[in-house]
């Protein structure tokens, strides 16, 4: 149960666009064809291991009703990552890709590493926006994407695990205070608030004071 | 200041009073008139003033503020009607000046605390306002964190939306951290406020729940249990507040496992909270001295939602150990305390929520216990739960009455074979008396009468027992008093409230006879008990007073939750889980007694047996069809299968032949590689020089011929000189030397000539050997183009065998997709197979299932029949009778 990192995740976008079905197969590895509207947020859990370290997911999903929104922008702050998710189906969910990635930017930390996800890839006869379009989208943006299917599961790990990565990578390039909770990103409880990079037990007993 | 200001006033009339004057003077106002209107005036001025002179009014104007939002409240109700006002308070947070944020904190919780909702509502729209809020948790001054806290506290109330933010925004972290610092359970204040922030955030919100398990923070829970803490040894008693610490962190714990929350969740909760030891703490705390009753008591409660329905939990707490002498198991010692009337009414009810708990979906927990009631458990000096249980059925204390038959009744619910262990307990009465079985000793103290609660017990467990068990119903009915007593009991005309229950109960009793009846017993068959029901009683009687029970007040507010929440002991009357069995039961119940609809049901029995055969027959046929079916296409599958590795050898063997092929092809490459062509090309360039060498020496010899015969001339010039010389030679007498000459040329001559033949001689034998070597590689030349024509004939010979393999290639793609066809052919009919056979095996279980139901309509048809012939018999000899 014990991790090296934990990870603050948010799941956004237009309602319907299977944000909370995204969610259900990376912890559950299940696919719900009947959703509930999510109300509000609802929370999610799971373990990855990167570099071969342990690292803890926490994912709020949110609902993707206007009327949640002011609910969900106080979850931005707080993220360390976040997928942005439309539907390869319905175009306007694309369309709006603006105005959520404006949202995010505006409340998240600058750091925050966005995923753009095309979700619904199994439904390549009904598709009305083109890969690369997102690819297009993302590329302008500076943004990760990846198409995936929560019905699938086609891509939904990598869809995580690829964002986790990424937080990773910009841990090790220190961009990120990780001692600041507020950036979505906590070091695991065994190893050294300071220096998470120093292997345990060679910082001997006074670790707590100690500064480098 | 007041005395400057008017004495120089006049003075200085032109000058503009500064935003500081303004200020005071508006507050002053605010605080001292009389008049609302006044009031309200000078507080818009104020409003109409925060913008440009922030810091003037949060310094000078708060507090007055609030305390006039405090004593009017339609102040409160003006202010938050434009949510700006709270969206300029949330951004006065930001100022971190103590004497501004301090009263806004007050402020806002002044105004939450007057108008919770709609300031929630402000709060969640303004942007990252309940971030802000949060923040304050972190302020490094004490005073501001504390009201923090109070602020908090209300601002979550009955908000799911607003409580997950906060748990987003690391509030459990920040929590405990300040928790543990204050020192746990033995905290002031403000651990109580962190306590009810918590239970705010945990109570019925799932999501929050799910965070706080994943997060590990049940582990963190663990440590508010020590009670081996160094202020608990050097303190006597327990402090007020750590009694209220205390039950908010049992309330905690008591959150994350209702039974109203998700099952799955509970029991994830309850797994993690035996790993981390919590469970383990909470039953010291059960069996430690010095406890207080209602601690205790809530304790208890907590041990019971822990364990309930989690068997790992349930067989941990059957192996605790009370630190008596003899050690007891802890439910021996609870169970105790739940049968003595001394100990206070709330403690006995928690113990039997937590004995209720412990059996609750545990079979094996059930048999123990009951195991204890049975003669074979020999030991006489150790004190059983059976004993005490037994103690507590047959107290003179009715409470322990009810207590008693109703933790029975857990020991038996839904666990059949536990129905029949207990009917085999007997009971020594007086000494001389033969033993008495408990399931009639039951029955004799409730036709006793006594007190109410008593005979619901009583009545209760008999129900449960009886239920589902015709075992139970059969050795109910062998004591002849007992059917008597019930039909007195119900047709009574009482109407006393506490006697109209009773009534129900034996009403649904005597219903469950009727249900459960196996008809061995004649006088009280189901057909006689039916009759007697309706003779002695009447059917809407009866029906009346049994659907009267879920009309009592205590019969819902039991149904509602497992837990026992009666203030008094005079309420104690239904239990939860006799409420479910009611339920469940009730129409059964009702069919049964009206005979009516019983017989009509039979009937229906038997038509629909008929119909059954029917279906069942269809079915047969059904399954031979798709037998035959199932075999064709088996059939087809294997002549497939056939065809399938046929061509797989064609292939093999399509392969070998072009393997060959291929290996001829390039061992044919590899011979005409040395290029016939160049090896041609050197022997024609030889033969060309050979050729120019010959026609050299040719040349040469002409030259050697010509030479030779300007040498023969000069010869025969010379001869014809030497005649003439001669002949003037006895002429010229003085002239010999001039012969000399001329012969010593000739010999000259003579000599060059010899070595020009031997010259010829050599050059001719050379022109042969070269004309030998000239033939041999014409001959040479010849073979070559000989072989060069063998090549090209053999060019031909490799590109017919390209065009084969070519052929051969087609060939093998055709039957490669042939055999895709037909592999997709092999899996559609192995998939329509498969299909088959699951049809045919739910068919099958139909048919099973209809089969058994025939059975059992025939055996009950044969009963009936066999009952029919009885009745006959009994007409008979009643006809007899009345003839004699």
């Amino acid at each position: 149960m014990s991790y090296a990192y934990l990870f603050k995740y948010i799941i956004i976008g237009d309602t319907g666009v299977g944000k909370s079905c995204l969610l259900l197969q990376f912890t559950d590895k299940r696919f719900q064809p009947v959703h509930d509207l999510t109300i509000g947020v609802e929370f999610g859990a799971r373990m990855i291991t990167i570099d071969g370290k342990q690292i803890k997911l926490q994912i709020w999903d949110t609902a993707g009703q206007e009327s949640f929104r002011s609910i969900t922008r106080s979850y931005y702050r707080g993220a360390a990552g976040a997928l942005l998710v439309y539907d390869i189906t319905r175009r306007d969910t694309f369309n709006h890709l603006t105005t959520w990635l404006e949202d995010a930017r505006q409340h998240s930390n600058s750091n925050m590493v966005i995923m753009l996800i095309g979700n619904k890839s199994d439904l390549e006869a009904r598709r009305d926006v083109k890969k690369e379009e997102g690819e297009a989208f993302a590329r302008e943006h500076g943004l990760i994407f990846m198409e995936t299917s929560a019905k699938t599961a086609a891509n939904v790990e990598e869809a995580f695990i690829n964002t986790a990565k990424e937080i990773y990578q910009k841990i090790q390039d220190g961009v990120f205070d990780i001692n600041n909770e507020a950036n979505g990103i906590k070091i695991g409880p065994q190893h050294s608030p300071n220096n998470p990079n120093m292997p345990s037990g060679g910082g001997g007993a006074n670790q707590g004071g100690g500064c480098c | 200041m007041d005395y400057f200001r008017k004495y120089l006033g006049p003075s200085q009339g032109g000058v503009q009073p500064t935003g500081a004057d303004t200020v005071e003077r508006l507050v002053d106002r605010v605080q001292s008139s009389t008049l609302l209107d006044d009031r309200r005036d000078a507080v818009r001025a104020l409003k109409a003033m925060s913008k440009k002179f922030r810091l003037e009014v949060g310094t000078q104007a708060m507090e007055i503020l609030i305390k006039t939002l405090e004593t009017d409240r339609l102040f409160t109700e003006i202010f938050t009607k434009t949510p700006s006002n709270i969206s300029l308070l949330l951004s006065m947070l930001e100022e971190y000046d103590f004497h501004v944020r301090w009263p806004t904190v007050k402020l806002l919780t002044t105004l939450l605390t007057n108008r919770c909702k709609e300031l929630q509502e402000c709060i969640l729209v303004s942007p990252m306002g309940v971030s802000k809020l949060m923040d304050l948790l972190s302020d490094s001054r004490e005073i501001i964190r504390n009201d923090a806290l109070l602020l908090l506290i209300q601002l979550t109330r009955n908000n799911g939306n607003i409580q997950k933010i906060v748990a987003f925004e690391n509030a459990f972290e920040r929590l405990f951290s300040i928790v543990d610092e204050e020192g746990n359970s033995d905290g002031g204040i403000i651990v109580e406020d962190c306590l009810l922030l918590l239970t705010n955030l945990l109570k019925g919100n799932i999501s929050n729940q799910n965070f706080f398990r994943e997060s590990s923070f049940i582990q963190r829970l663990t440590p508010f249990f020590d009670m081996d803490s160094e202020a608990q040894r050097s303190q006597a008693g327990w402090s007020a507040q750590k009694v209220t610490n205390i039950h908010l962190m049992l309330g905690l714990v008591r959150n994350l496992v209702s039974p109203n929350n998700p099952q799955q969740q509970t029991a994830a909760c309850q797994r993690t909270m035996f790993q981390c030891g919590l469970l383990m703490k909470l039953c010291t705390i059960l069996m430690a001295s010095g406890v207080p009753a209602d601690v205790l008591t809530e304790t208890i409660n907590t041990v019971s939602e822990v364990i309930r329905g989690n068997l790992q939990n349930q067989e941990y707490f059957a192996s605790v150990l009370a630190p008596s002498t003899p050690p007891r198991p802890a439910i021996v010692v609870l169970l105790m305390s739940m049968v003595n009337e001394k100990q206070p009414f709330t403690l006995r009810c928690s113990v039997l929520y937590c004995f209720q708990s412990f059996l609750y979906k545990n079979e094996v927990g059930q048999s123990q216990i009951i195991q204890t009631l049975l003669p074979t458990s020999s030991d006489v000096n150790t004190i059983t739960a059976g004993q005490l249980l037994c103690g507590g059925l047959f107290s003179a204390d009715s409470l322990s009455n009810w207590f008693a038959a109703v933790a029975l009744l857990h020991a038996i619910e839904d666990n059949p074979s536990q129905k029949e262990q207990l009917l085999r307990v007997q009971l020594a009465t007086s000494i001389g008396n033969p033993p008495i079985s408990l399931l009639q000793q039951c029955c004799n103290i409730l036709a006793q009468g006594g007190k109410m609660q008593t005979r619901v017990g009583l009545l209760m467990l008999l129900s449960a027992w009886l239920a589902d068990s015709t075992v139970t119903v059969a050795h109910f009915l062998a004591s002849t008093a007992n059917v008597p007593f019930l039909i007195t009991q119900v047709s009574a005309s009482d109407s006393d409230e506490h006697e109209l229950l009773v009534q129900g109960l034996c009403a649904f009793l005597l219903g469950i006879c009727c249900l459960y009846n196996d008809d061995q017993n004649e006088t009280f068959s189901r057909a006689s008990l039916r009759q007697i029901i309706e003779r002695r009683i009447g059917l809407e009687t009866f029906t009346d007073k049994l659907t009267q029970i879920p009309k009592f007040e205590s019969y819902t507010k039991a149904a509602k939750k497992p837990h026992l929440n009666s203030k008094q002991a005079s309420d104690i009357i239904f239990d939860y889980e006799f409420t479910s069995i009611f339920k469940s039961l009730e129409s059964d119940v009702l069919k049964a007694v009206s005979s009516a609809a019983f017989m009509e049901e039979s009937k229906k029995k038997m038509a629909s047996m008929q119909e059954h055969e029917k279906v069942v027959n269809q079915y047969k046929g059904l399954i031979q069809e798709q037998d035959q079916e199932l075999n064709e296409t088996k059939q087809l599958y294997q002549i497939i299968q056939q065809k399938y590795t046929n061509q797989e050898k064609e292939i093999g063997e399509m392969k070998d032949l072009i393997q060959q092929l291929k290996d001829k092809n390039a061992l044919l490459k590899a011979q005409k590689a040395p290029s016939p062509a160049v090896e041609d090309g050197k022997k024609d360039e030889e033969l060309r020089s050979l050729q120019q060498e010959m026609e050299n020496l040719r040349l040469n010899l002409t030259e050697k011929d010509s030479a030779l015969g300007r040498l023969k001339d000069d010869l025969t010039r010379a001869e014809a000189q030497i005649i003439t010389q001669n002949d003037t030679e006895e002429n010229k007498e003085n002239n010999p030397s001039e012969i000399a000459v001329l012969s010593a040329t000739v010999n000259r001559l003579n000599i060059d000539l010899q070595e020009c033949r031997q010259i010829i001689t050599n050059k001719d034998s050379e022109i042969s050997r070269l004309q030998v070597q000239y033939n041999e590689a014409n001959r040479e030349v010849e073979t070559l183009k000989q072989t060069a024509v063998v090549n090209s004939h053999s060019e031909v010979d490799t590109s017919s065998l390209e065009k084969e393999i070519n052929k051969l290639k087609e060939e093998k793609s055709q039957l490669m997709e042939r055999i895709k066809k037909s592999n997709e052919e092999n899996l559609k009919a192995i998939d329509k197979y498969n299909k088959l056979e699951e049809e045919k095996k739910s068919i099958e279980n139909d048919r099973l299932g209809v089969e058994d139901e025939l059975d059992t309509l025939k055996k009950e048809q044969e009963d009936l029949l066999v009952l029919l012939a009885d009745q006959d018999t009994k007409i008979d000899k009643y006809k007899t009778k009345l003839k004699n």
